[in-house]
């Protein structure tokens, strides 16, 4: 056994805190982390979605879930755990 | 109804809509099905649905197009959703 | 059909894995133990939150931003959904409704409940 911390492991230690997700694509998602599984689907609280205007792709549209999600692991890019995304002036100064 | 799938086969021999990507939709009668949701329809209206953009007014004109086919085979990978028609409003 | 033997083989998996994860120590714990201990930690895996959003008004949205509300009537491994009373909305428009609907697991990107 090493030392080394499994990716996995360190997502488990987010549960109860923030998260910020970057989905394949552009979309953006962030929340309290409640749960995941090994495909990386994810349960989410206070969810924030961050999609760009079908209008125009450059505005990014903000839009409060109030609701707890499951997230589809299968489009899951990255995952930023700690951070309440793209808000967060702790997550863009690191 | 024990998994999604059921609500497929409870439409066997039904007229189905099937709304696919590239918005793409389709109406006819589900003769079979498998896992990944191939199918075979047949007496088929295939509609294909587009936006164009009016050069001169920046308008959005919205253009759709039908044709009939009696028989075709549907990839699963294509499709977003299915839904019996006559259970539609 | 693969669906029946095959979901649930993976939602088992899926049990079992979060439960596993966050009680690494703990072999001697049966199943149902570990996923109770999982439940007092305020953990909250994807079996457990589809558990409880069956037979509910739930909103799935797909990669495309378009989104269904209805009730959720079944789901398998694949995210695969059937929903009743469903209504589509494309750019928050409510564009058309269905009686019974499937939609395919890969279309979707999240699925919400209003409340717990």
């Amino acid at each position: 056994m090493s030392n080394r911390i499994l990716p996995l492991e360190l997502i488990d230690k987010a549960i109860g805190s923030p998260i910020w997700i970057l989905m394949r694509g552009q979309t953006e998602i962030t929340g309290i982390l409640r749960g995941f599984d090994d495909y990386v689907n994810l349960v989410l609280d206070d969810a924030v979605e961050f999609s760009p205007d079908p209008r125009d792709k450059s505005v990014i549209l903000k839009k409060e879930l109030k609701a707890e999600i499951l997230l589809n692991g299968n489009h899951v890019a990255v995952l930023v755990p700690g951070s309440k995304g793209p808000d967060d002036s702790l997550a863009s100064k690191a | 109804m024990e998994e999604p799938l059921d609500l497929i086969k409870l439409s066997l021999s039904e007229r189905v809509y099937i709304k696919c990507r590239n918005s793409r939709e389709l109406r006819g009668t589900l003769h079979a099905y498998d896992q990944h949701l191939n199918m075979v329809l047949s007496q088929v209206e295939e509609t294909i649905t587009s936006v164009e953009e009016d050069e001169e007014t920046g308008e959005e004109i919205v253009s759709k197009r039908t044709r009939n086919v009696g028989m075709l085979f549907v990839r699963g990978d294509i499709v977003v959703l299915v839904s019996p028609p006559l259970r539609t409003s | 059909m693969r669906s029946l033997y095959h979901s649930s083989r993976k939602q088992e998996k899926l049990t079992e894995s979060i439960t596993m994860s966050s009680e690494p120590k703990d072999s001697t714990k049966t199943p149902a133990e570990q996923s109770a201990a999982a439940v007092i930690e305020n953990k909250r895996s994807p079996a457990d939150f589809l558990k409880a959003v069956l037979g509910r008004p739930v909103n799935v949205r797909l990669n495309t931003g378009t989104d269904y509300r209805g009730v959720l009537a079944c789901l398998d491994g694949y995210m695969n959904i059937a929903m009743e009373q469903t209504e589509e909305y494309v750019d928050g428009q409510l564009k058309s409704k269905y009686g019974d609907c499937f939609i395919r697991g890969n279309n979707v990107l999240y699925i919400s409940s209003p409340t717990r």
